[in-house]
């Protein structure tokens, strides 16, 4: 079984930076990190933004610096979202790890090894507000001797007790080129041949997320081989392809409303992702000149609606036809109000 | 959402059970311990000619005593009072036992319930052909020796129709004596903790029950305290069954009865009490019908109490309030009667709880000497009609059947007469409604003790036929109020059953939306006619749904080879081709076999569905006349 | 055996309509690197066949010696021993099942199941293939707490078990699966593809097929191939030699639905055949002679409505498990066939609405009913408006 699951390795994990200095385009954090790192005396940190930007790597190339492979495991705790997070978690499992003294600081095998431990919380934003509100009387009594990383994509989904004690760092978005240069580098080291519209339609459908990027790319290679083009990533992302919004598009411009049901019927036959539709839908919507602010504004509620039903489970179908109608009903400028209605 | 009836007003009916203890006389303890429910009730020979004197009967024997007692008391509190006038709250207690100090036939704190208890044919006020007819039974009975075949006498009624009384009031006419039956077992949690300690061993009432039923026919009734006496003379009453939970320890119950019944060779009378709503969905009313059919299929003899009219109560009051020396005005007495529907123990309680008040208020020595002062206050009582009603009132319980009546014909005051509504908040015109000719819809839910769910699944059952045929804005707009109230039944769904309190609001908001749904979207409720109301249709196609459902998972495998399909898939693809091909099963595999089987048997059960429903439209109608 | 499984492509090789992908797969797994897979796209559109094959190419002929089983889980959730009963179906190599089949003790059944299976290797001598492939039908189906523990299971157990995942819409399984999947979109055939498929079958079943036959077939089969299949089968069986304007006979809920359709357009309101009760309460009026009265009668059998009689038909499909959404969009696909343009924006608003709502709700019934109702109501207006 060996030979097979060793090259599935994910290429997130394998081109992961292992020092913060490598961390992609967050300069000013990795200024200030650096710093900590050379005086070794760090704070409660929370890093938020939107994802796959870097923050648990950086997260993750801190604890590394800091302690070393052989110290890493007694003394650091990674707990993401994946583990069971109720009160009783955040009050047991950290704890434990707290709670086990540590020496005093001793450079070992070149790391600095502060006197302390590192408890990394990823996906922070979706613990509960009471494992939250545990979490914070835990900070305090073990603050001598625990650092906590909490990361997250929003921080207004952390509680102002948590945020406040923490030294607060926000990522940016990557831009195209820092995104591409990375790309270019997995490409060579992979042996992978890569065109630049490739390139570019990677980009935009990973919207800035490198760790998506990353994954598509690797998904394109175990389907499509080394050469990738454009159309592959696209099929591997599960982007769906503009025309198939153009078309519906003109389709609703039309005014006639069988069209549009057809149109919407050939998009579920292909079994393309309504809610990811209905995102795209919304980018043609804001981005288009010839349509009025009020025009937009009616669309827009009307996706939001359909997204918020598609999120309870509604039916795709039914939920795109009825967008595509309201769609219609404002681009061709007719009344929203129903007629029949008592 | 709602039209907003300013009427509504959240009642919280507190229901008291009143359980008649006979048990309160502990005071003399002596031999002649006349605890009418403990067994051997020794002496209610012949009190019928002496009434209140003789010692043999216990009851006015020993209530000179009791009183006596009690008057010194009195004589003593009401010095009491003299000195300390200012203690008006220490007063108000103990004016209590000075209320009836100047009676002769009282001077106890005794329950006016206990104290007035009839002793006499004449002072029941049980109907009197009731009454003739119960002892004309047990005189048959008693005095003539041949076989009769049967024993048992079932009465039954609601509470405090005078079941009992009416029982131990012939016995005591006809000189016999009243064998009850009373179970030993501890009800109260200490006692049994108590028992266990000192080595007793708990049994169930049950248990206890089934011994002394099986004690009775074996060996008759054994009173080693009179062995002279003659069995002629017995009368075995059961009064208090035991409480039977699920339906084995109720089928423990009933077989023990039936054999009671067929076997017993003594008068017996078992009183069963009517829980008052017998098609509430409720388990135990369903089953104590059950319980008195069989037992008149096993031979007994049933004789129904009817709630007792408004005159008997009347005039039991007016007596009671003659012999209190408390004056009532007429309109008073009259509003209590009608208050207790029917229950006269009820009444007397009311009657002793009203009679109270007036003279704690005047918060002198003797009550009697400002009958003026009584009578403003009773005005001012009588005044306040609705409210006193209110109090006193008995719970009033209504069947689901009722309320669902209530709902469903939408019944409203023809003009908008209520003052009130001039100052609220004016609603457009599509939006008003006329005001209920009801309480507030939530307080009829409350009374029908009705759970939500089916409250709503009958309304969605039934709501069709009470809107005009033209109105279909209104069926639509009600269909819409129904779907409403079931995503308030669905919301949470599993997540929030360990916190119980939350579900239940969400259940009685979700029952609201879906009854003030149908009354509110209904805007011109039709004439008021003859109904039936039906039973959910929907239950059972749900059932019928699930049955078919576990057909086609259970044959899933066999309909796609090698793979599992999905269950919609079957259902709208597979089968119906399966129907068109009439499926050749010599071609197929084994595992086609079974999906042929599978066929046959989901025919079968629509069969068997539509026979059933067949079957259920007929025995269900519940007809709801015009009320 | 039907046609649909008669034919169904064994093999990744066999594969007919979507070659592309075929080919994608083998390559994928000849790669030894198989990810966790998620297979999505419409009904009768081949996910499972694709997947089928893909287990033929990674574990041999072996993965279709499978057999059935119902078997019982005893799961401890907190106080309380849960049974859940689960049919799955099993080779050496493999396990297949429906978690959403227990409802919405789902989660329980995607925790504890699936760890114990992919805690329990298949011991192989060869050392070879030591992994069990799980293949979860509808994840669309399960609740969001299923799909959380879903995801966490994959990331515990990754290096034993690999997860093939199926469902119709994606848009229902969480970002957080879908992200750690390879997703495969599987589209409809297209109705070219479809008579290409009839067209094989028709020669192997030496079957002489009129031009234009099976291009009506699919046109009718709304682009699922295992309907096209069933109704060709279905056509033998009825009508051999065919000839192209034969009647393909539809299905018999969609027939139903198509009533529903025409008698909520003909009337919106009143009347139906009385039933016995209303015979029983008639008989009833007239033998009590205070109380005779011709116009009671006649409100009795003028009572009820046209919905009364929807609703009824209604219910005989739910109890033949049509899912009511499906319903629902058939009415909806009825409706919209005969309406006038102006209605159908309405009309398709007030279907999306309801049928959310039923989403959300517990008894279908009364959300179906309420978008007949809504119609009814708004068909009614708009006559009345339209031809006063």
């Amino acid at each position: 079984m060996a030979p097979m699951l060793q090259s599935s390795q994910q290429w997130v994990e394998k081109y992961r930076p292992r020092q913060v200095k490598d961390v992609a385009h967050q300069d000013e954090v990795v200024r200030v990190l650096t710093n900590t790192l050379e005086t070794t005396s760090c704070p409660h940190m929370l890093f938020y933004g939107p994802p796959g930007i870097g923050k648990t790597t950086t997260a993750l190339a801190i604890a590394h610096q800091l302690f070393g492979p052989e110290l890493y495991k007694s003394r650091v705790l990674e707990l993401n979202a994946s583990d069971d997070r109720g009160i009783n978690v955040v009050r047991t499992k950290i704890k434990d790890f707290a709670a086990v003294a540590v020496g005093s600081a001793q450079r070992q095998g070149g790391y600095p090894c502060p006197p302390y431990k590192i408890i990394i919380l990823d996906e922070a934003d979706s613990m509960t507000e009471d494992a939250q509100n545990a979490l914070r009387r835990t900070m305090e009594t073990y603050s001598k001797v625990t650092r906590f990383f909490f990361i997250c994509n929003y921080i207004s989904r952390i509680i102002e007790p948590l945020a406040s004690r923490c030294a607060k760092f926000r990522f940016k978005p990557i831009t195209e080129e820092i995104m591409s240069s990375r790309i270019l580098h997995i490409c060579k080291e992979e042996g992978l041949n890569l065109d630049a519209e490739a390139l570019s339609t990677l980009s935009y459908i990973s919207q800035g997320d490198l760790r998506r990027a990353i994954t598509y790319l690797q998904g394109a290679t175990r389907l499509f081989g080394s050469s990738i083009s454009s159309k592959d990533l696209i099929s591997v992302s599960g982007v769906i392809p503009q025309d198939v919004v153009e078309a519906l598009f003109t389709a609703c411009r039309s005014g006639d409303f069988d069209l549009a049901n057809k149109e919407v019927n050939k998009i579920i036959a292909e079994g393309y992702p309504v809610s990811l539709l209905l995102s795209q839908i919304f980018d043609v919507v804001v981005e288009a000149e010839d349509i009025s602010d009020e025009q937009k504004a009616r669309i827009c509620k009307r996706l939001a609606e359909a997204d918020k039903c598609l999120v309870d489970g509604a039916d795709e179908y039914l939920q795109l036809l009825n967008v595509a109608s309201h769609v219609m009903l404002a681009l061709c400028n007719m009344p929203e109000e129903l007629n029949y209605e008592s | 959402m709602f039209v907003l009836n300013p009427n509504i007003s959240y009642l919280f009916i507190i229901a008291i059970a009143m359980r008649k203890k006979a048990g309160v006389v502990v005071l003399s303890s002596d031999d002649e311990d006349d605890n009418p429910s403990l067994s051997s009730n020794r002496s209610y020979a012949k009190s019928k000619s002496k009434p209140l004197v003789t010692r043999t009967n216990p009851r006015p024997a020993k209530k000179p005593r009791l009183s006596g007692s009690r008057s010194r008391f009195c004589r003593e509190s009401s010095s009491v009072n003299e000195i300390g006038v200012s203690f008006e709250d220490f007063d108000d207690l103990l004016n209590g036992f000075k209320v009836s100090a100047g009676s002769g036939r009282s001077g106890t704190n005794e329950l006016w319930v206990d104290k007035y208890k009839p002793c006499s044919l004449e002072e029941l006020a049980v109907h009197k052909k009731k009454v003739e007819e119960i002892k004309m039974w047990f005189e048959k009975r008693l005095r003539t020796k041949d076989d009769l075949s049967n024993h048992v006498l079932v009465i039954t009624g609601q509470a405090g129709v005078g079941k009992s009384a009416t029982i131990h009031v012939i016995a005591s006419h006809l000189g016999a004596r009243l064998y009850e039956w009373k179970t030993p077992t501890p009800t109260i949690w200490q006692e049994h903790v108590h028992n266990c300690n000192s080595g007793v061993r708990y049994t169930s009432k049950l248990d206890e029950f089934e011994n002394f039923i099986d004690r009775i026919r074996k060996y008759g009734l054994i009173t080693p305290s009179f062995p002279g006496e003659s069995r002629s003379s017995i009368i075995l009453v059961i009064d208090d069954l035991p409480v039977t939970n699920g339906r084995t320890a109720f089928e423990r119950l009933q077989n023990c009865l039936l054999l009671l019944v067929r076997s017993v060779q003594i008068p017996t009378a078992i009183v069963v009490t009517e829980c008052g709503k017998a098609d509430s969905g409720d388990y135990t009313p369903r089953s104590f019908e059950e319980l008195q059919s069989s037992l008149e299929n096993a031979g007994a003899c049933k004789v129904a109490f009817n709630p007792i009219t408004n005159n008997s109560i009347k005039k039991t009051l007016l007596r009671i309030c003659r012999q209190e020396q408390c004056s009532l005005t007429a309109e008073q007495i009259d509003l209590l009667a009608k208050a207790s529907g029917g229950d006269i123990r009820h009444a007397i309680t009311s009657l002793q709880l009203v009679c109270m008040k007036p003279d704690r208020m005047l918060n002198l020595p003797s009550s009697n000497s400002s009958s003026n002062f009584t009578k403003e206050k009773a005005d001012e009582l009588s005044g306040s009609g609705s409210g006193f009603s209110m109090q006193f009132g008995r719970d009033e319980t209504l069947s689901l059947f009722h309320a669902l009546g209530k709902f469903l014909h939408n019944k409203r005051e023809t003009e908008n007469v209520t003052g009130m509504d001039q100052d609220a908040f004016h609603v457009l015109g599509k939006f008003s409604r006329l005001p209920f000719k009801m309480d507030a819809p939530e307080m009829v839910l409350c009374r029908a003790h009705g759970q939500a769910r089916p409250i709503a699944d009958f309304l969605h059952e039934n709501v069709l036929e009470f809107i005009g045929e033209e109105a279909m804005d209104d069926v639509s707009a009600v269909a819409s109020y129904l779907g409403d109230a079931d995503l308030l039944f669905a919301s949470f769904r599993g997540i929030l059953t360990r916190y119980n309190e939350a579900e239940n609001v969400l259940q009685s908001a979700a029952a609201s939306v879906a009854v003030r749904g149908v009354l509110f979207g209904n805007s011109n409720p039709l004439p008021s006619r003859w109904h039936a109301i039906r039973r959910p249709k929907l239950w059972q196609v749900e059932q019928s749904a699930m049955r078919n459902k576990i057909e086609l998972v259970k044959n899933r495998v066999a309909y796609n080879g090698s793979s599992l399909a999905d269950v919609s898939v079957i259902a709208t693809d597979l089968s119906p081709a399966l129907k068109w091909l009439g499926y050749r099963s010599s071609r197929g595999l084994m595992s086609h076999d079974v999906s042929m089987q599978g066929n046959k048997t989901e025919d079968d059960s629509l069969e068997r569905m539509s026979l059933d429903d067949q079957e259920c439209e007929i025995s269900d109608d519940d007809e709801i006349e015009d009320w | 055996m039907l046609w649909v499984d008669k034919y169904r492509p064994k093999t990744l090789d066999q594969v007919i309509v979507h070659q592309d992908i075929a080919l994608n797969l083998k390559k994928l797994v000849t790669e030894q690197d198989c990810p966790h897979l998620l297979f999505y796209g419409p009904s009768g559109s081949g996910k499972k066949t694709l997947i089928m094959g893909l287990l033929r190419q990674v574990f041999g002929p072996g993965a279709e010696k499978v057999k059935v089983e119902n078997r019982t889980w005893k799961i401890d959730a907190g106080s309380r021993t849960i049974d859940l009963e689960l049919t799955t179906l099993s080779s050496a190599n493999h396990v297949e099942l429906s978690p959403s089949d227990v409802g919405f003790q789902d989660r329980y059944i995607v925790q504890e199941i699936i760890k114990e299976m992919a805690k329990n290797r298949p011991i192989d001598t060869k050392g070879k293939r030591g992994y069990k492939v799980l293949v979860l039908n509808e994840v669309d189906k399960l609740s969001r707490e299923a799909q959380h523990s879903l995801r966490r299971t994959m990331e515990k157990y990754s290096s034993s078990c690999r997860l093939i995942l199926c469902c119709n819409s994606s848009s229902k399984v969480i970002e957080a699966i879908r992200s750690r999947c390879l997703n495969v979109r599987i589209n409809a055939p297209t109705e070219e593809q479809i008579v290409k498929v009839l067209e094989f079958i028709g020669k192997k079943e030496g079957l002489q097929l009129p031009s234009g036959f099976a291009a009506r077939i699919a046109e009718k089969s709304n682009r699922s191939l295992r309907r096209a299949i069933l109704s060709f089968e279905t056509c033998r069986v009825q009508q051999y030699p065919f000839t192209s304007n034969q009647a393909i006979p539809p299905m018999d809920w969609e027939e139903y639905v198509s009533e529903i359709a025409s008698d909520i357009m003909k009337e919106q309101s009143p009347k139906r055949y009385i039933n016995l009760r209303e015979v029983n309460g008639i008989r009833r009026v007239l033998l009590t002679p205070t109380n005779y009265n011709l116009d009671s009668i006649l409100r009795i059998l003028l009572s009820t409505t046209r919905l009364f009689q929807v609703r009824g038909k209604l219910y005989e499909l739910l109890t033949n498990c049509i899912p009511p959404e499906i319903v629902l969009k058939r009415l909806l696909y009825e409706l919209l066939k005969r309406l006038d343009a102006e209605l159908k924006h309405e009309i398709c608003h007030w279907a999306a609405y309801y049928e959310h709502r039923m989403r959300l709700g517990q008894k279908a019934i009364f959300h179906l009913e309420a978008f007949v109702a809504k119609f009814m109501s708004i068909y009614k207006g708009f006559l009345i408006t339209t031809f006063g």
